[in-house]
């Protein structure tokens, strides 16, 4: 992998999930409900765990370049 | 009245609670005599292990007990608890393991040892030192809440309630702090892993039993105001704000950075960093519950007969008593409990670092490394005991709008920090204004829309909506230190160029 994609892809993996969770009114809404609760919450607890996805990708293209 | 089942398992976790606190002297051995194996665990501890003691540091009695009680309180506002979580992490992945290598390096304990070295300021090297420890007080006395909000549940009804409270928590905190004495990090971490496994089976039991208990999440939704249910509009600025100044301030808590700095390698430190938003998912289940309990009458019952200031604390010690087996409520109820003396051991050994290395070292310079220990030693157990002074003395409300003041000032060591590991053109004395701006900045802001008195609000309004104050005083810091720098900078290079043509 070129040096300038491997850092466009990192930034990428930080600034997407960065950025669904600054933009409140992307979530802030009541349905579709998951299991009769509001969008609102299960949407940013899933993020937990896609967020753990991106950071997990984030860490193992990192980790294979020299510090 | 609380069942001898709960008692019995209660007091049996704790005891082995303890011996796992003592145990951790002998486990991966070091000299303890070391600062760096005493507080850092001989920088030893692999991704599993800095995934639980990072987790311990920052999923706190506060967490479990202030974020629930705000849902409970004020509604969806609180939720930003979560997405918070998720932010900080991409925050530590990008920063802390160029920290830790420099670390590593160059033996830094203490995020002021860093500072001091790259800016070569003492005094800047101080004022964070003094920033640190200040902003971590209150976290402490947080901690301490959050366990007595457990005994107060288990002991509501009896005579005498609130003196067996008090002697508890004193007897705790003995135990604790003669654990940490002897073992340091190692006693802190082990302890951290026992804690976590209670907290996710608790939160795994609750989030399967108390749904199905209460006939769904839609009916405990039903139950509440449509600002429980999504965010009114006009707070979505707060929201955002709250998430953004909060996961900045994190990680530049003096105990966060210890847990990092304790970590094998950079590559570990960064595996553990992006599972751990996992952690949150047991954090928001936590956070519903404070929606959940409207749902439970037993609860509220037993709720409304507290004052309604001292309600919120309560409400997930509560929930698990009234819908759990009293042997499960025992296990879940310890899992709190333990889960603010962890993180209370950690923030205590965090200052304790900062005041004997960047405070009393920078005075007495020729000081002996076995006399550094045990000054480090002496003054964790110190900090320990006056948050617990601090605790009985001030009333509880008090104490939760001091945590909100302690992350307006962390922020503010952003700059110097985190901008510091990767900006080549900061100067010491914008950095230092920086500092002393941002950090007034934030306390008159606070003071102001508190009337100046008692502290329940961290958000201002301006013409962009209510906003996060950590935020404001941070953007006017950054603005003085980037700005102040580039001044500098400039004058050196006319300077420098008028010596070359003269």
């Amino acid at each position: 992998m070129l040096v300038k994609t491997r850092y466009v892809i990192l930034a990428l993996l930080i600034l997407i999930p960065s950025f669904v969770n600054l933009g409140v009114p992307i979530y802030n809404r009541e349905s579709p409900e998951f299991l009769g609760m509001p969008f609102f919450y299960w949407f940013q607890t899933f993020w937990l765990f896609a967020s753990a996805g991106f950071y997990i990708a984030f860490a193992r293209i990192r980790g294979k370049q020299n510090d | 009245m609380i069942s001898s089942e709960l008692i019995i398992t209660f007091v049996s976790l704790f005891i082995l609670f303890i011996a796992l606190g003592f145990y951790g002297k002998y486990w991966r051995r070091g000299d303890l005599n070391h600062v760096h194996e005493w507080s850092l665990a001989g920088r030893k501890l692999g991704t599993t292990l800095v995934f639980f003691l990072i987790g311990a540091d920052l999923y706190t009695a506060y967490s479990f007990v202030a974020i629930p009680s705000g849902v409970f309180a004020k509604g969806s506002l609180y939720f930003f608890a979560i997405p918070y979580v998720m932010l900080t992490f991409a925050v530590a992945l990008v920063t802390m393991p160029r920290l830790w290598t420099l670390a590593r390096e160059k033996g830094y304990i203490t995020a002021s040892d860093f500072v001091k070295d790259r800016f070569g300021s003492t005094t800047l090297a101080i004022m964070i030192a003094i920033t640190g420890i200040v902003a971590e007080l209150p976290y402490i006395a947080l901690q301490i809440i959050g366990m007595r909000a457990v005994l107060t549940v288990m002991l509501a009804g009896y005579a005498n309630a609130q003196i067996v409270e008090e002697i508890s928590l004193l007897i705790s905190f003995i135990i604790l702090a003669a654990f940490t004495y002897t073992s340091g990090l190692r006693g802190a971490t082990l302890t951290a892993v026992f804690k976590d496994i209670l907290i996710w089976v608790t939160v795994i039991a609750v989030i399967i039993i108390v749904p199905i208990s209460i006939g769904g999440f839609q009916h405990a939704f039903s139950q509440v105001k449509a600002n429980y249910v999504t965010l009114p509009s006009s707070l979505m600025p707060a929201y955002a704000t709250l998430i953004l100044g909060s996961a900045l301030a994190l990680y530049l808590y003096p105990h966060a950075i210890n847990g990092v700095l304790s970590a094998q390698s950079a590559q570990k430190l960064r595996t553990s960093t992006a599972l751990l938003p996992l952690y949150g998912v047991g954090l928001a289940v936590l956070a519903l519950m404070g929606i959940l309990v409207f749902a439970v009458p037993n609860a509220m019952n037993f709720l409304s007969g507290f004052p309604e200031s001292s309600r919120g604390v309560l409400v997930v010690p509560s929930l698990i008593m009234f819908t759990m087996p009293g042997w499960f409520a025992g296990i879940a109820l310890l899992g709190i409990f333990v889960g603010g003396l962890v993180p209370a051991a950690i923030m205590a050994m965090a200052q304790a670092n900062l005041l004997t290395r960047n405070i009393i070292k920078e005075l007495k310079p020729n000081m002996k490394a076995s006399s550094e220990i045990r000054i480090t030693k002496i003054s964790s157990t110190a900090f320990k005991f006056l948050a617990l002074g601090f605790v009985f003395v001030v009333p509880a409300t008090y104490a939760i709008s001091l945590q909100l003041l302690g992350g307006i000032l962390i922020a503010q060591i952003l700059p110097a920090v985190l901008c510091g590991l990767y900006v080549k053109s900061l100067k010491k004395i914008p950095l230092i204004i920086g500092l002393l701006v941002g950090i007034s900045s934030g306390i008159y802001m606070v003071e102001d829309v508190n009337n100046f008195g008692a502290l329940t609000v961290s958000l201002f309004n301006t013409t962009f909506g209510t906003i996060y104050i950590a935020v404001i005083s941070l953007a006017i810091n950054l603005a003085i230190s980037f700005g102040g720098s580039y001044i500098s900078n400039k004058r050196q290079a006319s300077k420098t160029e008028n010596q070359d043509t003269v």
